[in-house]
């Protein structure tokens, strides 16, 4: 079994496929950019760069928490409900204190405390993660809207706005928000001992676990983790559009997927970066954008999301099944 | 009949109390709480809506009885009820619509089916990714408004009665007895509990695995594209929204009824019971004026009773 | 006719990567005979089983059906020379019911297209049962039914397609008492049907009582071919270990052990183990031995924490444990798990991730991760083990078994363990790479570490060893102390008798 093994994956035939993966994303980008370049006028535009950053940079938020509880081998369906109820309540708190700190911390908190929820459900109760997320998407549905009744909350103090739709030296703030949470999460992923049991969990739970890993810690860690960067998208959102409704970021879960799975992260779990995903999500934006910027009926997006979806997984597949 | 009797008997005692203490629980809290809950003609209405989740609930429970998950199935139903729609105003013939809605079905099925057994994609990946393109497209053909202007021929199919029995009832009841005639007695069923509870054994015995996969998942398309009729029956229209989250109730009436997501463990009475405790929930919920996304929260607490009356009975 | 057996295996030979399974050895069965196949765990005795079911396809040799020279490629060719084999999992689908499971793939077609003929199915199902005297009705689903009743919907099912040769697989190994009384009669009613059974067995009790012709195996090869009565059990015995000493280790002397690491007392389990005492000294490799299923993994497990336990007191240099793998690796205790692809390594993970796996928690306290220094002790380490890997980076599902077994070794050490538990720690390994891991495990006792060793493979633990435990039915049969560590004693302990 061994020599078969050592036959088929060669190591510097495996190391450079990686590079060659992060290559072929960035050439995917720059095909993109020159595509869109090339066939609409509006693309190299200031503003509709400026636009482009910070749809990836809300998308990357949203995908980057995704991506560690992927690389568990695990997934979360549940972070477009979670973004709504937590815009809902944060918009609620800032309503009634007109603290938008407070109002920060209840989005955050409220998504955690869902991640947390999430990592019970898949720990405590076994029940396997794309089932008790799914579900608890539709229960967070059905609670926001029952918060919600169908009113808008909106109107919020200039200092919360400044969040979603400021600029620093002429850069939306989002984008600041995206750098500091990649530094944060690449830093966790790579540079912390969490991080790399993260890796073992999704490469061999068994392993891991004989290894003396805590894996049931670990993943409710990873799943409230996943939470909280909702919460935090979801505030992200809040800010921009000024006002707060029970659909918000209700079609923010499977482009989060989709930008994962692009960025190079294995369904599979064990493999896959931070960095990675925020490529993902660049390719995916740039890709909804593209198709705004040609007029292409907005009908599309999910369509072509789930297409995306489909040749991620399969392309992964595929990749392993030559490795093995 | 001794053979179905046992084949029936032997789950139904060691299961029916999750899924039945449910129902009796609901139906005694609605019963107290709203009047209007155990009259004749409320009974009747609980009965005719749950006609289109038990068409999608019976493929549900196949599929999940192969550890499998059909997450497009509510999207697959709300196109092929758009493609109903479109056809019969377009050429006006409501068989030609019926046929129309059964193909985009069974394409949808057959198109799961291959993306799981031949692609080997997990089947909730497989489904989340079609879910998408279902959805996409019923936006695209209806660019997100209702269809209306149907025929009132199809409205009678959901509106009519035969001998007194509404008629989506009896559809339902047709199609309850198909798929037990198809899980209980023929090959196909035969081959579905162990795709479930042991492939290794089919691959033993000489079966094609795949294949027998593509069949399961088309089944589930081909069913989806029935119910649409009755969708587009009812609601007199397509809308491009309509049967979204349909897939969850479908998933919750499973689940309570008592088919579990391992090992082939599936029981498609339980489901039938499964399919009427929703219903019972949310026309309960509908008389106590509840909003009906928030029906879906209950909806999952109940899956959790009546997994956990289940799991303190298999304790014992 | 009756010198023409039904079926006959000519030197057959088949090798493995590194292993000669079987070396030209002939085997035959005659009709209505019990022909029992003994032999050491590793002998040879399922590969040849396997050749003979299609499973494998060997190297060299011939088969003959009735005399007629004949070819088995696959399982199909196999099943149609009436060859059938009850494995110790069986093919059974849990929630259907007896009758369906034994016809699976061969239903009845009824007069619908795709329908099945119930009654026809449930009949013959029943005429099967009652063939082999299994009073059970055929609607009963397979998934409330016991493992003894299993088996014999496995034989149903075997000879509703007219197996004529049944081979069985240490049949008995989870029945009871009663239990085998039941299949021992339905094996006296399938010999004089004229079924011919081939017995896989390790207790001697059942090969004497069934058994009307013995072929042992050792080592690849067929060492004798024997009626009982030519026999007693302890020749069989030596027949089975009497091999030349292997002589590409010997060990260094070792000075007396030191304290007491690890003291078991009164262990039982849910996991099948019972009443366990040992205990394991520093400085000392201690062997646990017994046949494959005899609990020895599961006492490994449950010292570990990785199983649950219902009884009895783990201690740990005097301190009593608490039921976690983390509290155990925490307290310096190491398990290099019988299967390193599944258990012990992450494969698609590099060498050096694997190394500081267990280690983290020591080596960065502060929780932050220095990958610097984490490749620097993985080079250490793979520097320190002779690790065949030229980076720490390479993914270590690309070594050779014999390195990914040290890097499941480094992987502890690196954790500054104390007291290590080997489960089969050179199984898959090539002979070379085996002296290699030994000399490890000299190392580490020498450095005052404890060692306790598992090992399907006597010789190992008469020569690594300084005193055994041999396991029998999930209780310690018995001690072995170093001047009575010999092959013999090991078998007579572990087998029934």
């Amino acid at each position: 079994m061994s020599t078969v093994a050592q036959k088929t994956i060669r190591p510097h035939h495996l190391m450079s496929r990686d590079m060659m993966q992060a290559f072929y994303r960035l050439l995917a980008v720059a095909l993109l950019c020159a595509v869109l370049t090339t066939f609409s006028d509006v693309f190299l535009t200031m503003n509709n760069i400026l636009n482009v950053l910070r749809q990836t940079a809300l998308l990357f938020l949203m995908a980057s928490g995704l991506t560690l509880v992927i690389l568990t081998a695990g997934l979360d369906l549940s972070i477009g409900a979670n973004v709504a109820l937590s815009a809902c309540l944060a918009a609620s708190v800032i309503k009634l204190t007109g603290s938008p700190l407070l109002g920060v911390a209840t989005g955050i908190g409220c998504g955690a405390l869902i991640g947390l929820a999430n990592g019970i459900l898949v720990t405590a109760l076994r029940i396997p993660s794309f089932i008790a997320t799914y579900g608890m998407m539709w229960m967070l549905t059905g609670v926001t809207y029952y918060y919600m009744a169908g009113e808008t909350i909106h109107g919020f103090p200039a200092s919360f706005r400044h969040l979603g739709s400021g600029y620093l030296f002429g850069v939306p703030m989002p984008v600041y928000v995206m750098v500091l949470f990649l530094l944060i999460g690449g830093l966790f992923a790579q540079r912390t001992t969490w991080g790399q049991q993260i890796y073992a969990i999704g490469a061999n739970p068994v392993a891991a676990r004989l290894s003396g890993v805590p894996v049931e810690r670990r993943l409710v860690l990873v799943y409230a983790m996943s939470g909280a960067m909702a919460g935090l998208a979801s505030l992200i959102i809040l800010a921009r559009i000024n006002s707060a409704q029970g659909d918000i970021g209700e079609d923010l879960t499977l482009p989060a997927v989709a930008a994962v799975l692009v960025g190079g992260t294995s369904l599979f779990g064990g493999s896959g970066t931070v960095a990675g995903t925020l490529i993902g999500a660049l390719i995916l934006t740039l890709v909804l954008n593209g198709m705004n910027l040609l007029q292409i009926n907005s009908s599309w997006q999910p369509l072509v999301t789930g297409v995306i979806v489909l040749l991620a997984v399969w392309i992964d597949t595929r990749t392993r099944r030559i490795g093995e | 009949m001794s053979t179905q009797a046992t084949s029936l008997t032997a789950p139904l005692l060691s299961r029916v109390p999750g899924v039945a203490i449910v129902l009796i629980l609901l139906s005694a809290i609605f019963g107290v709480l709203s009047p209007g809950f155990t009259t004749p003609a409320n009974v009747a209405n609980i009965l005719t809506q749950s006609t289109i989740l038990l068409l999608l609930a019976l493929p549900m429970t196949v599929i999940i009885m192969t550890e499998g998950l059909d997450l497009s199935i509510g999207a697959v139903l709300t196109f092929s009820s758009i493609v109903l729609a479109v056809t019969v105003i377009a050429t006006g013939s409501p068989t030609l619509a019926f046929l129309a809605a059964l193909a985009v079905g069974l394409g949808f099925g057959l198109g799961n089916g291959v993306l799981v057994a031949v692609f080997d994609i997990p089947p909730f990946i497989t489904t989340l990714g079609t879910l998408g393109i279902a959805q996409g497209l019923s936006l695209l053909v209806t660019d997100g408004q209702s269809v209306v202007g149907i025929p009132s021929s199809i409205e009678h199919i959901y509106s009519g009665t035969v001998a007194g029995i509404p008629l989506p009832v009896g559809i339902a009841a047709l199609a309850y007895l198909a798929t037990h005639g198809l899980l209980y007695h023929t090959r196909f069923g035969t081959y579905v509990f162990a795709l479930g509870g042991n492939r290794e054994a089919l691959r033993v015995a000489g079966i094609s695995v795949r294949g027998m996969l593509i069949r399961v998942y088309a089944f589930g398309g081909l069913m989806a594209g029935f119910a649409a009729l009755l969708m587009t029956a009812r609601l007199n229209s397509a809308h491009p929204t309509a049967g979204i989250g349909m897939e969850f109730d479908a998933i919750a009436a499973a689940a309570v009824g008592g088919t579990s997501f391992e090992r082939g463990n599936g029981w498609l009475f339980g489901t039938l019971l499964g399919v009427i405790a929703v219903g019972v929930l949310r026309n309960g919920l509908n008389l106590l004026a509840v909003p009906s996304s928030t029906q879906v929260a209950c909806i999952g607490a109940m899956v959790i009773v009546a997994l956990f009356i289940d799991g303190l009975r298999s304790e014992r | 006719m009756a010198d023409v057996p039904l079926f006959e295996l000519r030197g057959i030979s088949k090798e493995f990567p590194g292993v000669k399974a079987l070396d030209d050895v002939s085997f035959e069965i005659r009709a209505g005979e019990v022909h029992m196949l003994v032999g050491e765990n590793g002998a040879g005795k399922s590969t040849l089983m396997k050749i003979l079911c299609g499973a494998y396809r060997a190297d060299r040799g011939s088969f003959f059906s009735s005399g007629e020279p004949v070819t088995i490629r696959d399982a199909g060719d196999a099943r149609q020379f009436g060859i059938a084999v009850i494995f110790q999992d069986f093919t059974l689908v849990p929630y259907l019911d007896i009758a369906q499971n034994i016809f699976l793939g061969r239903e009845f077609p009824a007069r619908l297209p795709g329908f099945i003929d119930r009654r026809r199915i449930y009949a013959e199902a029943e005429r099967v049962l009652d063939m082999i005297g299994f009073h059970i009705d055929p609607r009963e689903p397979v998934h409330s039914l016991g493992v003894a009743q299993q088996q014999m919907v496995e034989i149903a099912k075997a000879l509703s397609q007219d197996a004529r040769i049944l081979v069985m697989d240490e049949p008995t190994a989870a029945l009871s008492d009663r239990e085998t009384e039941l299949l021992f009669a339905m094996i006296a009613r399938l010999k004089a049907k004229g079924v011919a059974i081939i017995y896989i067995s390790h207790r001697l009790s059942e090969v004497f009582a069934l058994g009307e012709r013995i072929t042992v195996l050792r080592d690849g090869r067929k060492i004798a071919d024997l009626l009982p009565a030519e026999t007693t059990p302890d020749q069989l015995v030596t027949l089975m270990v009497g091999r030349p000493v292997d002589t590409t280790y010997t060990r260094p002397s070792r000075p007396a052990p030191g304290e007491v690491v690890l003291e078991v007392k009164n262990l039982s389990g849910p996991s099948g183990i019972s009443d366990v005492n040992l205990t394991v000294r520093s400085g000392e490799i201690v062997g646990l031995c017994g046949l494959v299923g005899s609990g020895r993994t599961e006492v490994a497990r449950a010292i570990f924490g990785a199983d649950r336990v219902t009884s009895g007191e783990i201690r740990l240099f005097g301190e009593p444990m608490a039921e976690s793998i983390e509290a155990s690796t925490r307290r310096g205790m190491a398990l290099i798990p019988e299967n390193r692809k599944t258990q012990g390594l992450a494969l698609a993970r590099s060498v050096g991730d694997n190394i500081v796996l267990a280690g983290l928690r020591k080596m960065f306290p502060s929780g932050i991760f220095v990958p610097r220094r984490a490749l620097k002790a993985a080079r250490s380490m793979i520097d320190k083990l002779r690790i065949a890997s030229p980076t720490p980076r390479r993914p270590v599902g690309t070594l050779s078994g014999g390195n990914q077994q040290k890097v499941v070794i480094g992987k502890w050490l690196n954790a500054d363990a104390k007291f290590f538990i080997f489960d089969e720690p050179t199984r898959g390994i090539d002979v070379g790479a085996k002296s290699e891991i030994f000399r490890l495990l000299d190392g580490l006792v020498h450095n005052g570490a404890a060692v306790l060793m598992i090992s399907s493979e006597q010789i190992e633990i008469v020569h690594i060893c300084d005193r055994a435990y041999v396991m029998r039915s999930g209780r310690i049969a018995g001690e072995l102390a170093h001047h009575e560590l010999t092959e013999a004693n090991i078998v007579r302990l572990g087998i029934h008798q």
